[in-house]
């Protein structure tokens, strides 16, 4: 018998012919915690999704041996049934059941007449919360009464009720607190003693390091390394995971900086439900005319809770003083913050981006639709006019300028979207995440654009999870880690392996 | 070339209205053909004077409809229109029975309430944050509880005889002329304007014969209109009105700023948001038209029964709803059009009459009336691609 309890050889998956993960291997004993790491978009989610049959046997190429024995799931049950149980980043509880519904959601015990035993669920409850050392919770409160940690941990109760033998904890940590994250460590270690196996997912590389006795790494789909913890430190670990070479991707442009024009101090933000967390925290910054200035860091480094405090769309608690042009303003809405020539192009495209059902040309005016109207009717030709100029600018490629925005590509809805934004004639251009999901072509559209804008004076905060995209476009970066602001650097000679560094909270020497 | 499924549904969709239009026909050759009587000289359906009736029982309907279809695409729902309706009907009886108002003063003041309730389901909605469907169902229970109060629960009349025109009157003949040949010269007027403009900025514009030919078309029809209503006894007073109704309406949705906005909250809210548009005011003003249009109806209403009833309105949501979505106005909002609830109120009210002129027994008419609904929403489902599962 095999001593490895999971083997994954040569796993490949590709999307209508784009590989996204190619030839991977990863092997997990039994006991032991594999950290597995990668930037943003490296392929750890696809890897996960193929061990959990998210995509079924026979959609992907490569073999995976579950306890010696080849694992063909075509679903997530079975691979549930077979003991390997994932656990998301984002909850999955239903917030309005009690602790003890949601653990024994679809495995409900019942009583002879075919009803929920709720004597036997609570008591089933109790006792796993037990071995969690989570006694003081009540499980037959409805869960929404505990906080994200807490409810992380009764994902996990709900896990060992389904006997895992594997756990994967996809960033398990990216919304609890300090205490709340040591609380789940020393859990992890402890299953560990008892003989169950994990797999890791962090960016944060010292938890990585605390409790994984192998690391993987991937990086843009293809397997980097896999190592011992012990032949290894974070810094090892950031190279094997950046290791790339900067390609000339990037029309970089000489431009002229100006002086400030926008200053955010201490700005400090809230997480809407977790109302004791802060998510970003004491962050000041200067922007000035012309500059670009990137805002680097992991996913949950509360860069774009940031933006949105910026462009007054934070919905939760929130605190800080924002100048622009040297006078203090109070943006309290988006459209405060349009009117003064503040524009946010969101991350979400989907949700905030677009309106679906509207043409791409109503979509572009939407944010200045006033200017196309006399004594308050739309002068329809001016606008449609004004749509042509704009979609002949931005190269929207549509059909027709009033085909429904939906119906385009990701690049061109992305395209319109900054459209729109540019319309008002900022002073300051917010980007959240501008190129993600967007073909190659259109990223280079956009960072053509992006030179232009700064060539015009436009100040530019460009938030962006892609490292080369940051140190290609950027004059000065800006690092966010936990909602701190950790470095704050001008671009000349500043290499990802120390942006990533500072992301994760291991500061090299200052530069700025 | 053979017509597949999918060509069928793209006809279907980009031709919603077309598709109703051809409903209608159906629906009046059926309801034609089965009250033909050889005796009486001919269909009893297809007459001037049961046009004329059909037009006038819908107009009501669809003044609600029209305004019903804006809170529906902006993605609220309002079911408080009929108690409202009741209410400001009730108001307009009261003022013209019980104190002699003139009746200008009774249509400002009605008006007035109209926009005042209106605007208040509106800033509960918009504002605090109210599900639109608890503020209504409690405006239902509300609105019709003033009404009951105010009327004492009896019915209030003889209105007065300039009330009783706005509901009851027709347009002389020489006047409903008159109305059709300036309609068509402002259509005239406003193609060549957009003809012009179109060229001004460098547009394609379509040949001129497409131009003429489409203008010719709605001659006829305009021609049609008139000439049927004047055979009986002219274009009744609320047809006229609704007509309107329908001209403002659908240049507010397509031509104004408001407009645009109400398809763009109820497409994706949080994005016409960040676009710097104030939702909650586009939300709350189209509450407030919704309140106007029950300033309308009710007064219609009263106009129409010479009096004013505790239970006027009753159940007239439920109508107004149905029709938007017959007229092909979306669910979840971002989708619909004035025109189509319209063409909505006009199947009801075909299947109504037509119903009770066969004299059909009503709680038949209710079934029909259902399974109508069900199977129009089901139809456009099929024909957008929407299905589930």
């Amino acid at each position: 018998m095999s001593d490895y309890l999971l083997e994954m050889h040569d796993i490949t998956k590709d999307f209508n012919g784009v590989k996204a993960i190619d030839g991977i291997h990863l092997q997990v004993r039994r006991g032991e915690c594999v950290g597995l790491c990668g930037e943003n978009g490296a392929g750890k989610s696809t890897l996960m999704k193929v061990l959990s049959a998210v995509y079924p046997y026979g959609t992907w190429s490569g073999q995976i041996l579950w306890e010696g024995k080849e694992l063909k799931a075509r679903n997530i049950r079975e691979t549930e049934e077979a003991g390997i149980v994932i656990i998301h980043q984002e909850l999955m509880m239903v917030p309005h059941l009690t602790v003890a519904e949601n653990i024994f959601l679809g495995s409900e015990p019942r009583n002879m007449a075919g009803f929920i035993d709720y004597d036997l669920m609570n008591a089933q409850a109790e006792k796993l919360m037990a071995r969690l050392k989570m006694s003081d919770i009540n499980v037959a409160l409805p869960v929404y009464n505990y906080s994200g940690g807490k409810q992380q941990l009764v994902e996990i109760a709900k896990a060992l009720n389904k006997n895992a033998k594997l756990l994967i904890l996809d960033e398990p940590t990216s919304a609890l607190t300090t205490a709340e994250t040591k609380t789940l460590l020393n859990l992890i270690k402890e299953f560990k003693a008892n003989g169950m196996a994990c797999v890791y997912i962090s960016h944060k590389l010292e938890e990585v390091a605390e409790i994984a006795d192998t690391v993987t790494v991937i990086r843009d789909g293809t397997h980097i390394g896999t190592q011992p913890m012990a032949e290894l430190d974070t810094n090892k670990i950031i190279t094997m995971m950046v290791g790339r070479e900067m390609k000339n991707l990037f029309p970089r442009e000489t431009h002229a900086i100006g002086d400030v024009v926008f200053e955010a101090k201490n700005i400090s933000c809230w997480d809407v439900t977790n109302r004791e967390r802060k998510v970003v925290d004491n962050v000041s910054f200067e922007l000035r005319k012309g500059e670009i200035l990137g805002v680097a860091g992991l996913v949950g480094a509360g860069r774009t809770e940031l933006a949105c405090k910026l462009f007054g769309c934070w919905n939760g608690d929130h605190e800080g003083k924002i100048f622009l042009e040297g006078q203090e303003i109070s943006v309290r809405a988006p459209r405060d913050a349009v009117r003064l020539g503040i524009c946010m192009v969101p991350e979400d495209r989907k949700r905030h981006g677009i309106v679906p059902l509207m043409g791409v040309g109503y979509n572009i005016t939407m944010s200045v639709l006033k200017r196309y109207t006399t004594s308050g009717f739309i002068q329809s030709e001016a606008e449609l006019a004004e749509i042509q100029n704009q979609i002949i600018r931005m190269k929207v490629k549509t059909a027709e300028p009033l085909l429904p925005i939906a119906s385009l590509s990701g690049g061109n809805q992305q395209k319109a979207v900054v459209a729109k934004m540019l319309l008002p004639e900022p002073k300051v251009l917010i980007l959240d995440e501008p190129t993600r999901g967007i073909d190659v072509g259109a990223k280079y559209e956009i960072y053509k654009l992006i030179f232009e804008l700064a060539k015009q004076g436009v100040a530019v905060l460009m938030i962006s999870s892609e490292m080369p995209e940051v140190l290609g476009i950027s004059d000065r970066v800006l690092v966010m880690g936990e909602g701190k602001l950790r470095g704050n650097y001008v671009n000349e000679g500043l290499t990802q392996e120390k942006v990533l560094a500072a992301a994760i909270g291991q500061p090299t020497t200052e530069v700025a | 070339m053979t017509l597949t499924k999918k060509d069928v549904r793209k006809f279907l969709s980009e031709y919603k209205i077309v598709a109703l239009l051809i409903v209608i026909a159906i629906i009046w050759a059926f309801f034609g053909y089965l009250t033909y009587d050889s005796d009486l000289g001919g269909s009893q359906f297809l007459t001037p004077r049961n046009f004329s009736n059909l037009l006038r029982q819908m107009a009501i309907t669809g003044m609600l409809a029209s305004a019903m279809v804006f809170v529906i695409v902006a993605g609220e729902i309002d079911l408080s229109v009929g108690s409202l309706l009741g209410l400001l009907g009730g108001i307009a009886a009261v003022l013209d029975v019980t104190y002699s108002w003139p009746l200008w003063a009774t249509i400002i003041l009605v008006i007035v309430m109209g926009l005042f309730f209106g605007l208040m389901v509106g800033w509960l909605t918009a504002y605090l944050g109210i599900p639109s469907f608890i503020v209504t169902l409690g405006g239902q229970l509300a609105f019709r509880g003033m009404v009951l109060g105010l009327t004492g629960g009896i019915t209030i009349a003889p209105v007065s005889s300039d009330l009783k025109f706005i509901g009851q009157g027709y347009l002389p003949e020489l006047v409903g002329d008159a109305g059709g040949v300036l309609l068509f010269l402002v259509l005239v007027f406003l193609a060549l304007r957009t003809r012009m403009n179109r060229q001004k900025h460098n547009l394609s514009v379509s040949t001129m014969p497409a131009e003429v030919g489409r203008l010719l078309f709605a001659g006829v029809i305009i021609l049609g209109f008139v000439m049927t209503l004047n055979d009986y006894q002219g274009v009744p007073v609320p047809v006229l009105v609704l007509l309107i109704i329908l001209a403002v309406f659908t240049i507010v949705g397509n031509k104004t700023t408001f407009g645009r906005h109400i398809y763009a909250v109820g497409s994706n809210m949080e994005a016409t948001r960040l676009s710097g548009v104030n939702v909650a005011y586009v939300k709350m003003m189209v509450f407030a038209l919704m309140g106007l249009m029950c300033a309308f109806a009710g007064l219609t209403t009263t106009a129409r029964l010479a009096a004013g009833t505790p239970s006027a309105g009753f159940g007239n949501e439920l109508d107004a709803i149905a029709s938007c979505f017959i007229g092909g106005t979306s669910m979840r909002g971002g989708v619909g059009s004035v025109s189509g609830a319209l063409v909505g109120a006009v199947i009801m009210a075909s299947l109504d009459n037509g119903m009770s002129m066969m004299g059909i027994d009503t709680f038949w008419q209710q079934i029909v009336k259902g399974i109508i609904l069900v199977a129009a929403v089901y139809m456009d489902i099929v024909s957008s691609g929407n299905q589930r599962g």
